[in-house]
């Protein structure tokens, strides 16, 4: 009998702990100890024993119902614990809730990337008016007198502002170096500083092409330094912008301000330079001039350009976030358009 | 500008051999962009010459024809619609797989066999237009087949070969030649690759003059006219120029005219320097060079008339102008069918002076465009020997009956003297003296070394403003060695304290602020305003400035205020969103101030930094737009760290509706409004459903923080409780008052801490006259917990202070 009681002992502890569910359990439970249970039949075998033995295999007998029935509801307990707070078909791709809509727009979040990467380098940032004189976008730097910039089909000049003397001629401003100049005249060399800041041109615009667009000026000027110092920045730039260290290649451009000047490639990011539709095959993309100031424009400062000298780079931020997000048309940006402005988180 | 490879070579001994990937990549990394490299004859694959045996008519349709044509040791027929076809003429067959344009327009389509009108046809017989041929080969009427029967080549010989179209084509990126004048021409070109590769360069025989002649031409201004050789020749006539010289300003993408005017324009296309050749006889006198006299007339080949003045140019006859110097010729002396007698001006204009007068009469022309780029003065000596050369080849009867050359501003060189330790310095790398010399040489300078002292005298192709100091040989050395070959240097920093840009960090914070914070999207517009959304938000124009030549007519104002490009941005938004909210941070302008913080002599106007913003909304009640719109001021300035600022009424916005604006004060200083668009101004603006709550600010005014001054406070020691409180005023009570009622001077309780708006409410659950606004009050002892009797007695001090003071009643449903 005894033997008998241990047999389901062991047997009735290893259902317990492998049941899987409260069901499970409760039918360990009823085939054990309820009422037609193995230990409640073996309890009505107790009459048939010899009497001295009855009270020691009865005592044994309920000792182990009792085992059993706390084995069951630690595991009961155990279970509940275990069991999921919803329904088994809680669906869990239904998508989260957007914490708070709202960004900053592609073109200054590229800015501010840009600005941490330079002011990590010591650079100053600079920001200046978008109206300023014909003086201050041409003549300081180095344009001559009958540049076709300065004409009307190029530039936005103001009514009433559009002629006499270059000081007083006003226009929207073309680019932003005649800024920088002002950046010099009003600080102590060596200069390093970043300008970012938006132009304006007098353009038929298309997919490709702005009226108003971003620009990012950077600039060093300092004593003994070389024109191929400013590699650097442009690897610097590149490299935040992509995430990865972008080939580069310097080549001779040229622009008044500058000399001597450069347009500067970088590989192109699409076909990684084996020449594809969007680099026209050559494996390079044009993406900014750059080059040392022009000893006039220097000069035009107030520096000595025999003492002092720099480099440059102007980089368009639309171009830049075009190639970034793969953006095709450059009027987007000034579009307003929340179902484009929503995308850039 | 297109250049032949081929033409180039006459120049220069380019090596057959020569990988012209790597040309194109050498002269775009050193000199000018190369933007495409074409083989010529890859326009002209599955396409060869045919002989046509028999022409038979077509079964089926009167005007086509079927031939048959010997294309090589093969005779295919062919059914063609051609006018002029005849048997034993050659022909252009394209055969299947070449690319044509049906009639010279449209998409390029691939010929296939084909069935023209029930009856086979192999390929195309065609038309110089179809194979792209129609400004060399020009068709008299319609349906003119292309007649090769002048170039004596077999039949089955590929077009290309036939044609000399075996060559490619350089282009080269206009803008990036615009300061090397030198280059504008194959020899051009020719010499720089000669530099390059160290190759030996041909020479342009010069012309040898042997003429004595009363022929004179009289130069009156030097300054606009350097330099005039005229040549009289009598002997010549109107006739086509020979296939090689009409082939190549084809391919350098002029048209072929007649031989008298193809000499000049090959000329100028070899040299670079152009030439004009005008009828003789038309000229009455001698030549003078000279300005116009204001109001003179002048008759151009083209047609117009035009009224000069006395900035222009021309080239005069005894009696009148007879062409605007370095622009374009008269109609007087034009070269007609029945001209015998030529001059020959090959001459050398100041640049400034051309590009002023190409743009007066919107009327640039090829020679223009090279003169107003600065060419040299010596460069004529070329250009008139090329075109003598082929005078006398063309016309064997030629006699020169005059010649004379007025040179008389002589073209001074370039003389730079560099120092090679600078030189050193900025390179950032030492060469050795020969090797910088070398470099130089082989562009034409002469250089002197001393010491550290060089001192290079430029060729007279880069001495018109191209080379003038240190820094342009510097290039040239830099250019020549490679930029390849330079590494990036690491520039060395000093170490000068940390920046500190207050400014700059308050302007991002409040950017990130409004985009992150409160959720609002940023967005751009241009500077320009739409006159509908000016009328509609502005008083009326004054001090706003304007744009000459505005982008459209309605475009003209550029912005005095950002709200209403801000406006246009929520009618465009309104067709996809009901509730949304947008700002923007840009430059503002005004008409007034003029002057420059810069410079003394320079006048600029007044110009401003704002941020400004739009809550947009169909879905929420006005008081609720109001309390974001305000709640995203309001707590501005403590989370981007800058001095706070005060909401008061004192000036309404004329855009603002009656009741719903604040104006914002930093102390005494407006700096900014807010408020609800008006009905009528949103009307005006088209916006449909959406009420709009509109905010800006002058960011300039607004000022950072030196620090950060939020104060540490102890945490509780014993709990706060919040308490809410509804109590009835009178509708005009204001939030302000019942604050001031409950915590200004006199404080309800001195255990309470805090009391918050919770909500405000009018309508049928309150007695009519009045609202309900419930309180949030926060109650607590710095020494105990408080029992609920404790709290509740604050509560009850506070419902009787403002019963005593507002005549507030308790809300009891």
């Amino acid at each position: 009998m005894k033997e008998r009681i241990n047999g389901i002992l062991s047997e009735v502890k290893t259902k317990i702990s492998a049941a899987a569910s409260e069901n499970e359990l409760q039918s360990v439970k009823s085939a054990y100890i309820g009422k037609q249970g193995a230990l409640s039949l073996l309890m009505k075998e107790l009459p048939g024993l010899a009497a001295e033995l009855r009270p020691q295999i009865g005592s044994l007998l309920n000792q182990a119902k009792n085992q059993v029935t706390e084995l069951v509801e630690t595991k009961r307990t155990e279970l509940k614990l275990k069991a999921s707070q919803v329904s088994p078909d809680f669906d869990c791709s239904v998508p989260g809730i957007l914490p708070r809509r709202g960004g900053l727009h592609p073109i200054t979040q590229m800015c501010y990337d840009l600005n941490d990467t330079f002011r990590s380098m010591g650079f100053e940032i600079f920001q200046e008016d978008d109206i300023t004189s014909e003086m201050y976008a041409f003549d300081k730097l180095n344009f001559p007198p009958n540049h076709p910039a300065r004409e009307s089909m190029d530039t936005y000049w103001l009514e009433g502002h559009d002629s006499g003397n270059t000081n007083e001629k006003l226009c929207l401003r073309p680019h932003l170096t005649g800024g920088s100049v002002r950046y010099m005249q009003t600080h102590k060399p060596p200069y390093r500083f970043v300008y970012p800041g938006r132009v304006y041109r007098n353009e038929t615009t298309d997919a490709h092409h702005e009226r108003a667009f971003f620009q990012y000026e950077a600039l060093i000027v300092d004593k003994d330094i070389t024109f191929t110092s400013g590699k650097v920045m442009i690897k610097s730039i590149l490299s935040k912008v992509f995430g990865t260290d972008v080939p580069v290649r310097m080549r001779s451009g040229f622009f008044p301000f500058v000399e001597p000047g450069f347009e500067i490639d970088m590989q192109c990011q699409v076909c990684g330079g084996k020449g594809c539709s969007v680099c026209k095959h050559v494996g390079w993309i044009e993406v900014m001039p750059g080059g040392s100031p022009h000893p006039n424009v220097l000069r035009a400062a107030g520096l000595d350009p025999d003492e002092y000298t720099g480099f440059y780079v102007n980089i368009g931020l639309d171009r830049l976030v075009m190639m970034r997000y793969g953006v095709d048309d450059v009027r987007l940006f000034h579009s307003a358009d929340l179902r484009f402005l929503n995308q850039f988180k | 500008m297109k250049l032949s490879l081929s033409w180039i070579r006459d120049y220069v001994a380019i090596p057959e051999n020569i990988d012209l990937k790597k040309l194109a990549y050498d002269l775009t990394m050193s000199t000018v962009e190369v933007e495409d490299v074409e083989y010529l004859a890859g326009r002209f694959e599955h396409m060869v010459v045919g002989v046509i045996l028999e022409i038979q008519a077509h079964p089926n349709a009167d005007k086509l024809r079927v031939c048959k044509v010997d294309i090589g040791g093969d005779v295919k027929e062919i059914v063609c619609g051609g006018i002029n076809l005849r048997e034993g003429m050659r022909v252009a067959v394209s055969c299947p797989g070449a690319v044509v344009r049906w009639h010279g327009e449209g998409d390029p389509v691939v010929i296939k066999n084909s069935k023209l009108r029930g009856v086979e046809s192999f390929g195309m017989i065609c038309a110089s237009d179809e194979i792209g041929l129609g400004d060399l080969f020009p068709a008299s009427q319609e349906a003119e087949i292309l007649d090769l029967s002048a170039f004596d080549v077999p039949a089955g010989t590929s077009l290309a070969q036939a044609l000399d179209m075996d060559d490619v084509l350089l282009e080269i990126d206009n803008k990036s030649m615009t300061n090397r004048p030198d280059l504008w021409g194959h020899y051009g070109i020719a010499r720089e690759i000669a530099a390059l590769y160290d190759l030996p360069l041909a020479e342009i025989k010069p012309f040898a003059a042997d003429t004595e002649s009363e022929f004179k031409v009289e130069i009156s201004d030097a300054d606009r006219c350097p330099r005039y050789i005229g040549v009289e020749m009598s002997g010549v006539e109107v006739k086509p120029s020979p296939y090689r010289i009409q082939s190549r300003i084809w391919k350098a993408g002029m048209r072929p005219i007649n031989a008298l005017v193809d000499i000049t324009n090959y000329a100028m296309l070899a040299t670079g320097n152009p030439t004009h050749a005008f009828d003789a006889d038309q000229i009455k006198g001698h030549i003078t060079v000279r300005r116009a006299s204001q109001g003179e007339t002048l008759s151009l080949l083209n047609g117009r008339e035009l009224t000069l003045c006395e900035d222009d140019l021309v080239i005069a006859d005894s009696q009148e102008p007879v062409a605007l110097a370095g622009v374009m010729g008269g109609s007087k002396d034009s070269i007609l069918p029945d001209t015998r007698r030529v001059i020959l001006e090959v001459a050398n204009f100041e640049s400034t002076g051309i590009r002023r007068t190409a743009l007066r009469y919107d009327n640039r022309t090829e020679a223009s465009s090279r003169y107003e780029k600065a060419v040299d003065p010596e460069r004529c000596a070329q250009a008139l020997a090329l075109s003598m050369q082929y005078f006398r080849e063309l016309y064997p009867d030629l006699k020169v009956t005059g010649y004379c050359d007025r040179y008389e501003k002589k073209l001074k060189r370039a003389e730079v003297d560099v120092s090679l330790t600078w030189l050193a310095k900025r390179l950032g790398k030492t060469l050795s003296n020969e090797e910088i010399r070398r470099k130089l040489e082989l562009l034409g300078f002469e250089v002197e070394i001393n010491g550290d002292k060089m001192h290079a005298v430029a060729p007279t192709w880069r001495s018109t403003g191209d080379i003038s100091m240190k820094d342009d040989v510097m290039e040239e050395v830099a250019r020549m060695y490679g930029y390849d070959h330079f590494e990036a240097t690491e520039f060395t920093t000093t170490f000068t304290g940390a920046i500190n840009q207050k400014d700059q960090e308050l302007l991002r914070n409040i950017k990130e602020y409004l985009a992150i914070r409160c959720g609002m999207q940023e967005v751009y517009t241009y500077p320009w305003m739409n006159d509908v959304f000016v009328d509609a938000l502005l008083p009326g124009r004054e001090g706003v400035l304007k744009l000459s030549t505005p982008p459209a007519p309605d475009l003209s104002c550029i912005r005095s205020t950002l709200l209403p490009n801000l406006c246009e941005a929520v009618v465009k938004n309104e067709r996809y969103f009901n509730d949304f909210s947008i700002f923007e941070e840009a430059q503002v302008f005004f008409d007034g101030s003029y002057s420059s913080p810069y410079d003394e002599s320079e006048s600029l106007p007044k110009q401003r930094r704002h941020i400004g913003g739009a809550f947009a909304s169909s879905k929420k009640d006005i008081t609720q737009l109001f309390r974001e719109a305000k709640g995203v001021l309001a707590y501005m300035p403590r989370y981007t760290h800058m001095e706070s600022f005060t909401f008061r009424k004192a000036e309404k916005p004329g855009w603002a509706d009656d009741v719903v604006w604040l104006n914002l004060f930093l102390g005494e200083e407006h700096i900014g409004d807010m408020g609800l668009l008006a009905k009528k101004v949103s009307m005006e603006c088209g916006i449909k459903n959406l009420s709009v709550m509109l905010f800006e600010l002058d960011a300039a005014r607004l000022v950072p923080l030196k620090s950060r001054t939020n104060r540490f406070a102890h945490l509780a020691e014993y709990p706060e409780t919040d308490y809410d409180i509804s109590m009835l005023f009178d509708p005009d009570a204001s939030w302000t008052d019942i604050y001031e009622a409950i915590l200004g001077k006199k404080k309800a309780s001195a255990l309470l801490k805090d009391a918050a708006f919770v909500d405000e409410y009018r309508g049928k659950q309150v007695p009519a006259g009045k609202k309900s606004v419930t309180i949030r009050l926060t109650i607590g002892s710095g020494e105990k917990t408080l029992t609920s009797q404790e709290i509740e007695n604050v509560a009850e001090q506070v419902m009787k202070k403002l019963r005593k003071g507002m005549g507030a009643e308790l809300r009891t449903q």
